[in-house]
Order: structure tokens, then sequence, then C-alpha cells
């Protein structure tokens, strides 16, 4: 069994610690004696059927704006029809703050400018400018995942968040976890990130695997196939995932 | 009022020092400046030959500290912020401390590091002689936004600048690029000159580029850098920066860990055998001057990690050791539960139960453990 990770815009979108993420998949996959490979995919790598045919993850962080304008046309141009059909065809992957604005249908900036996203995700975001203060802070959310591999897990799931703009979902979207501590999508309506077919769209970093093992596990899991998944030592994690609850927000 | 906003500066200084609450570089400034908005705006306060500003990611406390150490031993009376208190209360408190009973300044030039969120507010009040400009890395980001937001606002504020200033920045980085050209007056782009650490009692590599940039700034003061190498044999690290402190028998070595690039930079000094040890004290806080967000301890290299921690016994602590030891584990690197200490103070008795320990406080924690070790607050 082998967890094949395709991992976009490694050196553009990496602004808050997610390569972690990928870092902590690659260790619990191994751990348990799976075979693991990475594949690394940005700009210059175009996307071939080769390339892409063992993908059962895919990972893609958030960056500054920067690096979002840079990575937009080659996004639209070159990765698109991939990430579209992988995605709604059930393909497991996890996209964190930036990546997850650009799944949607659109990103309007403060200034205006509108920014067409992928719509493969049934939301969108919007920027009100600097005056309106940014989401940041501690978090803490429950999961509302429904699925056999969390019932004996933690329900709650913990990170940070900094984000500027605020995503709204749309009516064929789910969240994937409703806050209790925290801004979440948009500071109004309660709701977290997204869930779609077997993706996970989300504000959390920290990065967001690093204190929430259950998760991870649930995503590979969720990629090899598993049912069930042999439990690692994860006290540490979760003493983490338990001091994380009771951090201010 | 200027005069009475003085003396009560002055009084609220000897206050914290009597009743030890601390080492009062913030309190009399944040008081002078609820009193007058404008205070940093009379010039009766400024050093005669004006200031010298420092900014950036990493190196900020060093590079004072080098160009301070120079212009003092060519004769000249520097104020400056050696304590770190670099927002512009700590600016103001070391102004007013260092001024007459009539409020004249007293000092002849004024060597300051600037927080980098702070710099474009400062410089729209004090046009200084010379801007040295470091570098800008990851740090504290859920402070400051993005760092496009900061180096915007440099931006800004320096085409605003007058032209007399002096630019010295490094050109290797390239997110200063379009600065020179956004700049009315002259600007040096510092290169790094090749074994400067091997003639000052510096460590790491890092560190050169501190060099470079004291050493372009003190030649605008006619010194030459053989002289100012010369100078810099005395260098004695800044707090945290490598410096020892012995305590209970056991011998302390404190290397600031604040960011990806300062933790790297240590790691590759332990690796490099400039430095050795057999105990390795991490600490994590996620205090305010640290930044809340503790993600970035994702953001250091995990091969290096591991090299550096192999064969060593490792200890954790402060407020977020339960994250810095899940990280190391992801890392590879073994932490037994039993070293893992919630409380700094127990995990200090504990490693000075060994002959000598390195230890990587990020910045709340190295104040802490300094508090600890010597008994006394520097900020």
């Amino acid at each position: 069994m082998k967890l094949t990770i395709g991992y976009f815009y490694k050196d553009l979108l990496n602004l808050y610690g997610d390569n972690g993420n990928v870092e902590i998949l690659l260790y619990r996959a191994k751990k348990r004696g799976f075979d693991t490979e990475l594949v690394n995919i940005s700009i210059d790598t175009k996307i071939t059927t080769e390339l892409v045919k063992n993908i059962n993850m895919v990972f893609m962080g958030g960056g500054p704006d920067s690096s979002q304008k840079a990575i937009y046309q080659d996004l639209l141009d070159d990765k698109k029809d991939f990430l579209k059909g992988y995605i709604d065809k059930g393909g497991v992957g996890l996209y964190v703050c930036g990546s997850y604005q650009l799944l949607g249908k659109y990103y309007k900036a403060a200034d205006g400018s509108y920014l067409k996203g992928l719509s493969i995700f049934d939301l969108y975001t919007q920027h009100f400018g600097n005056q309106k203060k940014r989401c940041i802070g501690n978090t803490v959310a429950k999961l509302l995942i429904n699925d056999s591999l969390l019932e004996r897990t933690p329900s709650t799931i913990v990170g940070f968040e900094n984000h500027g703009g605020r995503t709204f979902l749309g009516k064929e979207a789910n969240p994937f976890a409703k806050i209790i501590k925290g801004h979440g999508n948009n500071s109004q309506d309660g709701t977290e990130g997204v869930y779609y077919k077997n993706s996970i769209g989300t504000y959390f970093h920290g990065p967001v695997l690093a204190r929430n093992p259950h998760l991870a596990d649930y995503l590979i899991a969720k990629s090899l196939k598993l049912d069930t998944i042999k439990p690692l030592d994860d006290s540490l994690a979760y003493s983490a995932h338990t001091a994380s609850l009771k951090l201010k927000r | 009022m200027y005069l009475l906003i003085t003396i009560i500066t002055k009084l609220t200084y000897q206050i914290i020092k009597i009743f030890r609450l601390g080492a009062g570089y913030t309190w009399p400034g944040h008081l002078a400046l609820k009193l007058d908005k404008n205070i940093l705006s009379n010039k009766k306060l400024y050093p005669s030959k004006g200031f010298v500003f420092i900014s950036g990611t990493n190196g900020k406390t060093t590079t004072s500290k080098l160009i301070s150490l120079i212009l003092e031993k060519k004769g000249l009376k520097v104020v400056t912020n050696k304590s770190g208190a670099n927002l512009l209360n700590g600016v103001a408190s070391e102004l007013i401390l260092n001024t007459t009973l009539s409020g004249k300044a007293t000092s002849d030039i004024g060597v300051f590091e600037v927080d980098e969120k702070v710099l474009p507010k400062l410089l729209e009040i004090i046009s200084p002689r010379t801007l040295v400009l470091l570098n800008l890395s990851r740090d504290q980001l859920d402070r400051y936004g993005e760092i496009d937001i900061i180096v915007g606002a440099w931006e800004s504020a320096i085409s605003k600048l007058d032209k007399p200033t002096h630019l010295i920045f490094d050109s290797s980085q390239k997110i200063f690029e379009s600065i020179p050209g956004l700049f009315k007056g002259g600007s040096t782009g510092f290169v790094v000159s090749k074994d400067l650490t091997e003639v000052v009692s510096l460590f790491g590599g890092h560190n050169s580029k501190n060099v470079s940039a004291a050493l372009e700034v003190v030649a605008d003061f006619g010194i030459d850098s053989q002289e100012a190498l010369n100078i810099l044999k005395d260098f004695k690290p800044a707090y945290g920066r490598g410096e020892i402190i012995e305590y209970r028998d056991t011998s302390f070595q404190i290397f600031l860990a604040k960011n990806p690039a300062s933790i790297n930079n240590n790691l590759k000094l332990l690796l490099s055998n400039k430095v050795s040890t057999k105990n390795i004290l991490f600490v994590l806080n996620d205090g305010t001057p640290d930044g809340r967000d503790v993600s970035w301890i994702y953001d250091v290299n995990p091969h290096l990690l591991k090299e550096a921690c192999e064969g060593k016994a490792i200890f954790v602590s402060g407020r977020r050791c339960f994250d810095m030891a899940v990280r190391l584990m992801y890392a590879g690197v073994d932490v037994e539960k039993e070293n893992i200490f919630e409380d700094l103070n127990r995990a200090i008795q504990k490693v000075s139960e060994r002959d000598e320990v390195l230890v990587f406080p990020n910045y709340s924690a190295m104040l802490e453990v300094r508090k600890i070790l010597t008994g006394r607050k520097i900020l």
C-alpha cells in the first residue's frame, strides 16, 4: 500500500508552516509501514498523466498575496483540469487558507478587483479592506465529518487562523467544522472550512495536522481506502491538542 | 510641559529601579508618550550627530551593539536601546533618560534597533542620518499580517525620507530590490567581505552580515574597516546571542531561536562544531512579543533538527512545550516524556544536574531563562 502525495506549489504557498502537514502525513504513513512518495508540483512542473497517475492525496497551502498572484495563471492554465477532475471523483485532499480560497468561485479583493477561482467548491471569498480586522488567533472547532474513522477520536480540532478574506459557503457546500472559538470562515455564521466529497478546505493552520492527529489519520485512511487504521502513540500530540483547547483566542 | 515630562519619566525609571520592577526601558517612555504623543518630535531630545536606525527580522540587536561599541571606542557618547526595547516607547525612554536637568540631549549619536512594524511610524517622526535594513523573513506573522504588508509600509516610508539619510541595505535580499529606486538620497548595498568573523569573537556565518552592515555605518564617521575590526575584538555577544551564564555549576549557553532563520542558523553552528554540547533545552512560548502563532516551528529544517539533536539529551519547556515536542517527534527526534516541563523553573533545575546545556529559547522564553539564571530582569 502506498501513499502518494501531490504537493502543489511547495516553493510558493507555504506561509504558515503548511509544509509541516506533508511532513506529518509522510511520517505517519511510514510509521505504519506504508510506502510513500512525494510528487512536488509547481509552476515549472506541467501536469501529465504519468506525473499524476499514482496520486491519492493532494496538499496545497497558502501564501502571501504576491505568491498567490504568481501561481494564479499557472493554476488556471495547467492545473485546473486535473484538480477539478480529481476532487470531483472523490480524490482525497487538504487545502489550507489561500488555496482553499482559490478553489472557490471567486475572490473579491479589498480594491474591488475580482479574481476568478477554480469553482470546485461552492463558495466565495471577499476581503473588506484593511480597516476591517484580519481574522487572527487560536481556534477550536467541532468536526462535522460523519465517518466511522472518527468515532473514537476527539470531536474537536484546534489550530491557528490568520486571514483577511471572509469566505461564504453556497447552498451546495457543507462546512468541515463548527466554530467553538475563533472566526472560522467569516466570523458570522459559525462555519469553518468546507467538506466536499473527500476534500477538506480550511483556514486552520498550525500546521493543522500537528495537533490533530485524528484528522491526519482520517486523510491517510481515506487515501488508502481503509476502514480502520492502526493507532500510533499520540500522547504528545493529544497533550498539545488538549492544551490548545484552553489557549486564549 | 516638556521639562515636566522629562522629570516624570526619569522619576518613573528610578522608581522601577528601586522597587526592582524590571529594567525600566519601556514604561517610562510609554508614560511620556501618553503625556505628549508628539514628544519624539522634540529636537531637544536629539543627539548632536543624529540617529542610526537598524531594522529587520534578524540581527538588529547584534548589529546595534556592534555599531555602538565601535563609535564608543572612538570617543562618541552613544545612546542606544541595548535592552532590545525597540518600540516607540523604548526609543522615547532612552532618549529622555539621556538628557540634562534642562532636558537637553547629552549624547552625540543615537543607535537604535527598531521593530519592523514600528519603523515606518518612527521614520515619519525622525529622519535618521543612517538607516540600516538587514532582512525580512517570516516572524510573528500573526502580529504583522503578511510580509508583503510590511514591505509595502517600508517602501512608502522610505520614499518620503529626506535626502540626507544614508540608506544601507543587504543587497542579497531580493525583497529589497525596489527600495533603492524609491529613495531620493544615497544608498549602499552592503556585501559580506570574506572571513570577517575570524577577526571577531562572534558565532556563526550569519553574523558576518551584521558585521558588514556595521562597517558600512561607521565608515560614514571616518572609521575604516581595519580599525573597526580591531575594536570588535573586544565584542561580547548580546543577550541570548551565544552568551554563557553559569548557574549552580552548570554552564548554560543561550542562543535566541525566535524564528526559522535564527534557529536554522544556530543548528548549523552546532553542526559545524564551533559549539558543542551533550544537552539541549528548547523553550517555546507564545507571548505577544513572540507571535502567538507557533506554526513557524515547522519551517525549521527537519533534517538539521534531527542531525543537531542526534545523540544528545533533549529537554523541552515553555508555554507551548507540547507543540515543540511534537515538532521534534515529527523531525525524528526522540523526546522522553519526563524531559518535557510545562514549568520552566523545573526544567532549569532538571538540566542543572548536568555540566552544561545549550538553550534554544524564543524571545520571551529567553528573557525568562535569563531571569531564572541571573535573578534579574532585563526588560
